[in-house]
């Protein structure tokens, strides 16, 4: 049952990490877009994914989504199996892609726009501007707070308990009102968040040092 | 050639950097623009590839008008380059990576064949020995140097200078122009350059442009503008800037020969 139930923390761990990482990002370029639209649309999910708690998405995805949707399709998510480890990443996702988009956004703001203009004068269209010349910078200049973003996220995989999603909490709720060695069950679920977020920590560093530039040569600009 | 056809530009209220600007410049000529800070000379550059968009008038370059449409606009960018104060390298790339990105994302190039060319222009601009290094890794001189080869990799027509010189320490400055100088001599390419190097202008100059508040005053040979100009405003800032500094730079030469 812990197996099975590190397993899928896993599994939520970076499915969720993956798809808010590439969402937060399309949020990030939509939300300082030159578009209107856009920005409107972007900062409108932003302020109401971000707002509301995180387990109220999963309760939303796992309860209330089957029953806004046709009723045959509803019922079909109902009974599908591995429905609440979908409702699960759908909920986890919305919430971090909100926060991981704002940090982008301030990853953007830290670019001087000078960096687009030169990108600009070289002929290269917007998408490759954003791919070649912006994000990577993006992603270095937020890094640290990405990191922390993503172990947070990591940590909220165990509100997934709350929707039967059989992960490592739950597991370890299983077995305490099974065998009653809750205890001993919630000590190695312990270790093994602590191991896993340390892990990210070391990976995040890692990245910071092997992705290390120095910005100054951009940012000391005088008027 | 780049025409400018009444070109109006206004920032803010008394703002007004481009004050119904005429203005044509041949194919391969090399035009400095000089004339004291906010009269407009970034502007005058910065419009033409459109990083600026005017409010009134319109803008052709090579028969194509940039002012309306976006598919003259992608394709004139692409003829262009244009060479920063600051130099704006990209800082997460090394030097050759700079020069090589839009050789092959725009002309759709190899990487060998960007490599190939990215190497020659690095010999040219005489930096062969620092094509791996990245720009915080680098002098000014050199930054401004890697960026005209990344301006150059894409073979433009036409090529802007907007004061490429001014951020840099007094002695790297000689670096960057003597590149600037065989450009202008090997001929071909048009070269607008917002400077107030005057020995640049001397040298190599076809043309000498004066701008005070939005408002092309002189307009001739550098002999002309620099030496004798016709109206007041531009006679002082002849005087006080520029003689003062190239006299004090060539003093300084003389001291130092």
């Amino acid at each position: 049952m812990m197996v099975t139930g590190v397993k899928l923390t896993l599994l939520l761990l970076v499915t969720t990490t993956l798809i808010s990482f590439f969402v937060g990002t399309v949020l990030a370029v939509m939300r300082v877009s030159s578009v209107k639209a856009l920005r409107i649309l972007g900062t409108l999910y932003v302020e109401i994914c971000r707002n509301i708690p995180g387990l109220f998405w999963l309760l939303f995805f796992y309860f209330v989504f089957p029953e806004l949707l046709p009723s045959e399709w509803g019922k079909a998510l109902n009974t599908y199996e591995h429905y609440p480890v979908v409702a699960g990443i759908l909920g986890l996702t919305v919430d971090n892609s909100s926060y991981v988009s704002d940090i982008l956004r301030s990853g953007k703001l830290a670019i001087p726009d000078s960096q687009k203009e030169a990108a600009i004068t070289l002929g290269l269209k917007p998408v490759q501007q954003w791919l070649y010349v912006m994000l990577p910078q993006m992603y270095r200049a937020v890094l640290p707070p990405l990191g922390t973003r993503m172990i947070h996220n990591f940590k909220n995989t165990s509100l997934c308990m709350a929707i039967t999603a059989t992960e490592l909490t739950w597991a370890t709720q299983q077995i305490e009102s099974l065998t009653f060695r809750g205890i001993e069950a919630t000590t190695i679920a312990t270790v093994f968040y602590i191991i896993v977020s340390a892990l990210m920590v070391a990976v995040v560093l890692g990245l910071e040092k092997y992705l290390k530039i120095d910005m100054t040569s951009i940012t000391k600009s005088k008027a | 050639m780049i025409k400018f056809i009444n070109v109006y530009k206004k920032f803010k209220e008394e703002c007004i950097p481009l004050n119904n600007v005429d203005l044509s410049i041949a194919k391969g000529q090399v035009v400095v623009v000089c004339g004291p800070s906010g009269a407009g000379k970034s502007t005058l550059l910065r419009v033409i590839p459109r990083l600026e968009a005017i409010d009134r008038g319109e803008i052709i370059i090579d028969g194509l008008s940039v002012t309306n449409s976006r598919a003259n606009l992608a394709k004139v960018r692409s003829e262009i380059g244009m060479v920063f104060q600051q130099f704006n390298l990209f800082p997460h790339k090394t030097a050759i990576q700079n020069i090589m990105l839009a050789p092959m994302k725009v002309r759709g190039l190899t990487r060998k064949q960007a490599n190939k060319k990215a190497m020659a222009l690095l010999e040219r601009v005489g930096l062969v020995h620092k094509a791996g290094n990245y720009p915080s890794q680098l002098s000014g001189g050199e930054q401004q140097r890697i960026a005209i080869a990344r301006s150059l990799a894409m073979e433009p027509g036409i090529m802007l200078f907007d004061e490429p010189t001014s951020a840099l320490d007094p002695e790297l400055i000689q670096e960057v122009l003597d590149v600037m100088i065989s450009l202008a001599r090997e001929g071909g390419m048009t070269m607008i350059v917002v400077s107030h190097e005057i020995g640049f202008a001397k040298k190599v100059a076809d043309r000498v442009l004066f701008m005070d508040n939005g408002v092309i005053l002189e307009d001739g040979s550098p002999h002309e503008v620099l030496i004798s100009p016709k109206h007041q405003r531009a006679r002082d800032f002849m005087s006080n800037v520029l003689h003062v500094r190239d006299d004090l730079r060539e003093e300084n030469a003389t001291f130092l020969n």
